[in-house]
């Protein structure tokens, strides 16, 4: 294995080069792909043939001619509503207390899509996967669409009814008994509705919470300080960014805009290539993470151990200089026992790297500490960026509005089950899902004789025997509201659309709720939200309705958001935490289990959207559930293989979970992500039985990590859906030895350390040789086009994310298939987001790649070729065009596609529920109706794209709806201002007028889109760069989408770099390089 | 065994059935070609509106002209339907009591929309764009043929990606000023000489496409 320096590897089976994945890679679809009716479901599926003929009878016989459509123009046109013209408005969705600044796109009325609001100060960093998927949210069939009683279906007005009664009574009593469980809400509107209330009942009980808390960083703060404070990172401005199990890049609500800042210090864009610098990137965490792979060096340690991370790295910056009492508690863990054996030799050489980059950057580098790690971590690090001077230079402190909420919570538990609460209302979340274990809050609930629950589904709070009252809340895109974002601005959450709920049966949002208990007027939302804004703007009169107007117009209100909070660091606090603290911190090491933040599902609120559960995990590439990742050591020591299910014991709770070994875990080590594994009532069909929870071993105590946990194998195995192995180009021919594969993986990607850069600004031109350009076709000749489309790919800038993937199938109607057919490899994404593992050892490898692959859109397409009835064909501005109404579906062109990016329709998926379980029969009777199962999805659907249906291939189409649509309005500007008259022989588009979806959801901008004619486009720039390549140009595809190799800065030596694998003999210009 | 032989007088029916069936796939691909047509199928479709609405009294007698009621055809990819106020514009104080006009009176109080019944109908993975058309002097009658002369509007064009091609091949007769957009009477045939014509189109860098991706997405 040695004998190859630089390995890439997609999995541990590729690696060792298994049977199972020879065989994967053998076939273009997997084994049973293309035929899998056992002979039972032969049966079956002749006699559904057979219904599905005799209605096509009937249908036949009521056929006419012509099925007649209706055209149905408004009563009264309102103004600036055009048909079929989209319509952008500004709104802001608040995800777990931040408000995410949205420009969100309604077509005739229904909201169709969100992209980031680039107005919005905080807005225009692209827009994550999770945010996007909102809008499939609003249609989903699984909503809550009644109001209900006991579990049965009752109705608003029944509610209201019964709700005036219970106010009298709790009036009477100053609010005693009553309690009010909110999930995060950063608005003033909401703050001033729960103002209203403490006046109103003063001794009702209020508290905030949801299970992912950002508790530990508030605490840990608030020991650093005076008070508690929320970090505002600039990474953009840090030469030297250490993470301490802060997964920035991607494990945040805000990580689209971390992405964006992180990515200004990775330009590689340097008029003088010899003068290159780019930021460094330490990561330390316990598992595999985003940010872990884009770090330049990267440790993986246990989770319970980053204390002692902290606490070496405090020691070596020499945090707490001034403070003698401090630096003995430092030095107290960080020469601890536990600490000798946190770090083996590699990870001295790191650490020790990182605290000489630290040292040398002082006012130029950030440290931040994950949401996870315990408070004293980050108290640490406040020491650590205390002592590098980083306030007012990398980071600013600001006020943390949002309490620390699991002891509220808890407390509110022991108050439930003493019986002291008579009344709860859930505002949102779902807690007898979410709440800890320990706390029995199913239990508590039976105490309480109300329970009103607001929520988006009728979940598992919802459909308790002990809810008292269920009432369908609105959407975001539904209802008046406002929030804050991360840094304070204020912005107006501004509805789209009505609550697609029906009359009396609820649609409120939490602060109309508010109001009814109020029984205050106004008690719709808007003049909630207005009466707000008067208060706090001071305006009346048309200057608020001018004001009022321009917040609506830009998305967010000037000049709202915090201010640096000037901080004294109280270094005696933290020595005292810390001495507190001594014995957990550096605890002997054992087993544990790290509850991990999934940003598909969140805490599982978001786990019934098909998108998120269809996305594959940036880092697993596992869909459609969850597993207990492990180190490779650990599950050799234990003999778990992948799939094995295996049950995890802490404190006498268990949980069963399906393993997967991880190359780059720490050992001792699992994770486990949270949201999962929901089962039951309550449950929405696509959430339901998805992945293992993880809640019911998850207690008060230990939220984010439980230590001293058991793992045994139950003997059973699971089988996982995942797309690590999908797509892969090598490997073709199970004769080629591996070092065959391995050889050409390094052209695939592309990377060089920045020294070697500075060598070799253009080193990725040579790491293969293109013999000659001999064509085995006639190539398509695309002399004399307006237009060259292409893209450009910054590998450098690329983190995994997915957010272009999830843009991608809402832009273009892509359907999710469900976890049966993922297993099939069947799952129908355009874009596919490769990541390898790098370096010889399975279990350690020392770094990692990441490389979305789309449609090449190959000037010389191998597709085109093989099509029997050219259904792939090329355009005059250089698109490999998909015609859907010629396609026959021999799926020959996804053969002969050296990328494999087409996709192959081999159902009518949009109009069949996604899958678990395997067996095509288990289609609803709907699905061969020819009305479908549920319309409310498709209201999702974008008119400007056509909705595939069965046989068809498709892929990647560059967006051409946007092309055409660009193109159509600068000529017909062109046209009217007189044509040729004007003096322009022809119309022309200005570069960055058309973005592709993919392009504008990505956080760091690591994708480009433009015209290669315009030479001066930023997309031709990219071409022109050194590190462009194409993928495969050894096959003269003559690709139109080209990638820029990434530059790290790794301070500490790796194996081998893929420039420096090409020797440096070579002479430049000897060979026949790519020339794009 | 004779019982399963045929009788001897069916001997006669045999050059009938040869010619049948001789004649059969001829007719079948004669059916294909002419009968499933969209020149057969397609035009001359009429449907029934719910208000009998005549675009020969309007248009043709009156002189209205085509935008003001399909407001949208020069911006945008749909030449809309008016909403029923545009029609109360005028029904207020003319006809104001008409019984052909209940459905719009009703529909103007009530606020319900008007459901007007699709005449153009185009394949859904099909997208066209009025304002690319009408921009770049191809006129309405082209399409739509003489809607002045219409009692209840008809399909006039087929619609079929064929006959589009046949235009986008070979524009020069059917390309006017843009002044002349929607005077379904004016004909450029007549009106313009071929040369006249050829400057029309490098005026408008008149270039139609063929490409898949310029209809279909």
């Amino acid at each position: 294995m040695s004998s190859v320096k630089n390995r890439y590897w997609r999995s541990v089976e590729d690696l060792t080069s298994s049977s199972e994945f020879r065989d994967w890679m053998h076939r273009e679809f997997p084994d049973g792909a293309s035929e899998h009716l056992t002979e039972n479901e032969r049966r079956n599926f002749l006699k559904v043939m057979g219904a599905s003929f005799a209605l096509a009878g009937l249908g036949l016989a009521g056929c006419r001619r012509w099925p007649e459509t209706k055209v149905v123009p408004a009563a009264s046109q309102p103004v600036n509503r055009i048909p079929g013209e989209p319509v952008y408005y500004s709104t802001v969705w608040e995800f777990s207390g931040f408000a995410q600044p949205l420009l969100a796109k309604s077509y005739d009325g229904r909201p169709i899509k969100v992209e980031t609001n680039p107005s919005h100060p905080w807005g225009g960093a692209g827009v994550s996967a999770v945010t996007q998927t909102q809008v499939l949210g609003l249609y989903d069939p699984d909503r809550s669409r009644t109001v209900l009683a006991r579990n049965t279906h009752s109705s608003y007005p029944a509610f209201s009814e019964f709700f005036n009664n219970k106010r009298a009574a709790l009036r009477a009593q100053g609010g005693k008994g009553l309690a009010i469980l909110t999930d995060f809400r950063s608005g003033p509107t909401y703050a001033d509705m729960i103002a209203r209330v403490k006046v109103a009942f003063p001794q009702a009980t209020i508290v905030a919470w949801e299970p992912l808390a950002r508790d530990n960083a508030i605490l840990g703060t608030a020991m650093a300080f005076d008070s508690p404070r929320r970090v505002l990172p600039a990474y953009d401005k840090a030469r030297v960014i250490v993470s301490i199990g802060d997964d920035f890049l991607y494990g945040s609500p805000d990580a689209a805009r971390w992405a964006r800042q992180w990515s200004v210090g990775r330009a590689v864009d340097s008029v003088d290539p010899t003068k290159q610098q780019i930021a460094r990137l330490y990561v330390i965490e316990n598992g595999l993470t985003p940010t872990g792979m884009s770090a330049d060096d990267r440790l993986a340690v246990r989770q319970s151990d980053l204390g002692i991370v902290a606490a070496l790295i405090a020691q070596g910056v020499s945090a707490g200089a001034d403070s003698p009492a401090l630096q003995t508690s430092i030095a107290a863990i960080a020469n601890s026992l536990a600490a000798q054996s946190v770090l083996d030799g590699r990870g001295k050489e790191v650490i020790d790297a990182l605290i000489a980059d630290l040292k040398s950057h002082h006012g130029t580098s950030l440290v931040t500490a994950g949401v996870s790690a315990s408070k004293t971590t980050h108290a640490m690090v406040a020491a650590i960026n205390h002592a590098l001077a980083s306030e007012g230079a990398t980071l600013t402190y600001l006020a943390e509005p949002i309490e620390a909420s699991s002891a509220g919570f808890a407390a509110l538990c022991t108050a439930m089950q003493a019986g002291s609460i008579d009344t709860l209302m859930i505002l949102g979340g779902n807690p007898v899902y979410t709440a800890p274990a320990d706390c029995g809050f199913a239990n508590a609930l039976t105490k309480v004789s109300t329970v009103i629950h607001l929520g988006i589904y009728a979940d598992e709070t919802a459909v308790n025997a002990s809810c008292s009252w269920h009432i369908p809340e609105a959407h975001y895109l539904e209802a008046w509201g406002d929030a804050r974002s991360f840094e304070g601005t204020l912005a107006i959450q501004q509805p789209l659309i009505l609550p697609m709920i029906p009359e009396g049966q609820g649609g409120r949002s939490a602060i109309e709720l508010l109001a009814e208990l109020l029984a205050s007027d106004p008690v719709d939302g808007y003049s909630i939200v207005r009466r707000t804004h008067v208060g706090l703007s001071g305006l009346t009169g048309p200057l608020f309705e001018s004001g009022w107007r321009s917040w609506l117009d830009q998305g967010y209100i000037p000049a709202t958001n915090w201010k640096a909070m000037p901080t004294t660091f109280n270094a005696a606090s933290v020595a005292a935490a810390l001495q507190a603290d001594q014995a957990v911190l550096t605890a002997p090491s054992s087993l544990e289990l790290v509850f991990l933040r999934d940003m598909k599902v969140w805490d599982g609120c978001f786990s019934n959207l098909a998108w998120m559960q269809e996305l594959p995990d940036p880092v697993t590439k596992i869909t459609w559930d969850n597993a207990a990742l492990m180190s490779l050591q650990l599950a050799q020591t234990l003999g778990i293989k992948r799939g094995d299910m295996v049950k995890i014991s802490s404190e006498g709770r268990t949980v069963e979970a399906a393993a997967w070994p991880l190359p780059g875990y720490s050992d001792a080590s699992i994770g486990l992500s949270l949201g999962y594994g929901r089962t039951g009532p309550g449950v929405g069909a696509t959430a339901r039985d998805a992945g293992f929870n993880a809640y019911t071993i998850r207690t008060t105590a230990h939220p984010d990590v439980a230590t001293g946990v058991s793992m045994t194998r139950t003997g059973a195995t699971y089988a996982i859906a995942h797309t690590q192995d999908h797509g892969a180009s090598d490997a073709l021919d199970p004769k080629v030895p591996l070092e065959g594969i391995q050889e050409r993986l390094p052209t695939l990607i592309r990377e060089a350390s920045v020294q070697e850069y500075r060598k070799h600004p253009d080193f990725a031109r040579h790491v293969t040789h293109v013999a000659s350009r001999l064509s085995l076709w006639n190539e398509t000749n695309l002399d004399g086009a307006q237009f060259r489309w292409a893209m450009s790919v910054d590998l450098g800038k690329c983190t995994g994310c997915s957010a272009c993937v999830t843009a991608c199938q809402a832009e273009n109607n892509i359907p999710v298939v469900g976890k049966d057919q993922v297993l099939r490899g069947r799952e129908m994404h355009w874009i596919r987001v490769d990541r390898y593992f790098r370096g010889s050892d399975a279990a350690k490898p020392e770094s990692f790649a990441i490389q979305p692959v789309t449609c090449m859109h190959c000037e010389n397409a191998p597709c085109e070729q093989v099509c029997p009835v050219a259904a792939t064909v090329h355009d005059a501005d250089g698109l490999n065009t998909m015609v859907y109404n010629r396609c026959i579906g021999t799926r020959y062109c996804s053969n002969n596609c050296p990328y494999k990016v087409r996709r192959f329709n081999f159902f009518d998926y949009q109009r069949r529920e996604p899958q678990r379980e395997e067996g095509l029969m288990k289609v609803k009777p709907e699905y061969y109706v020819e009305e479908g199962p549920d319309v409310w999805l498709r209201m999702q659907f974008n008119p400007e794209v056509t909705v595939r249906m069965r046989g068809v291939m498709e892929k990647c189409t560059f967006c051409t709806q946007r092309i055409q649509a660009a193109k159509i309005k600068y000529k017909n500007a062109w046209a009217k201002a007189g044509g040729i008259d004007t003096g322009s022989s022809n119309f022309s588009i200005p570069d960055g007028s058309i973005e592709t979806a993919c392009q504008q959801a990505c956080p760091t901008g690591a994708i480009i889109f433009g015209d290669l004619n315009v030479t001066d486009s930023r997309v031709a720039k990219a071409h022109r760069s050194g590190r462009s390549y194409q993928m495969l140009e050894e096959l003269n595809t003559k690709t139109r989408v080209q990638y820029l190799a990434r530059v790290n800065n790794p301070a500490t030596a790796r194996e081998s770099s893929g420039g420096a694998a090409h020797p440096d003999s070579h002479g430049h210009a000897a060979h026949g390089h790519a020339e794009g | 065994m004779s019982r399963f032989l045929f009788p001897r007088w069916t001997n006669a029916l045999l050059p009938f059935v040869l010619i049948a069936g001789a004649i059969t796939p001829l007719y079948a691909a004669f059916f294909v070609a002419y009968g499933l047509s969209p020149k057969t199928l397609d035009v001359g479709y009429q449907p029934v509106q719910p208000v009998p609405y005549s675009h020969a009294r309007h248009v043709g007698k009156l002189g209205l002209d085509c935008r003001y009621c399909h407001t949208t055809v020069d911006r945008t990819a749909f030449a809309a339907v008016p909403p029923t106020q545009t029609c109360m514009n005028c029904h207020t104080q003319i006809q104001r009591d008409s019984p052909k006009l209940e459905k719009i009176r009703q529909s103007y109080e009530s606020g319900m929309p008007m459901e007007w019944v699709k005449v153009h109908k185009l394949p859904d993975f099909a997208y066209f764009n009025h304002s690319a058309h009408v921009n770049r002097g191809v006129g309405c009658v082209e399409c739509h043929g003489r809607v002045d002369q219409m009692e209840v509007v008809y399909r006039f064009a087929p619609l079929s990606m064929g006959w589009c091609l046949e235009c986008h091949r070979e524009p020069l007769d059917r390309v006017r000023p843009i002044s002349q957009i929607t005077n379904l009477a004016w004909d450029q045939k007549t009106e313009l000489t071929p040369e006249e014509r050829d400057s029309l189109i490098k005026l408008y860098h008149i270039n139609p496409s063929e490409n898949c991706s310029t209809c279909h997405r």
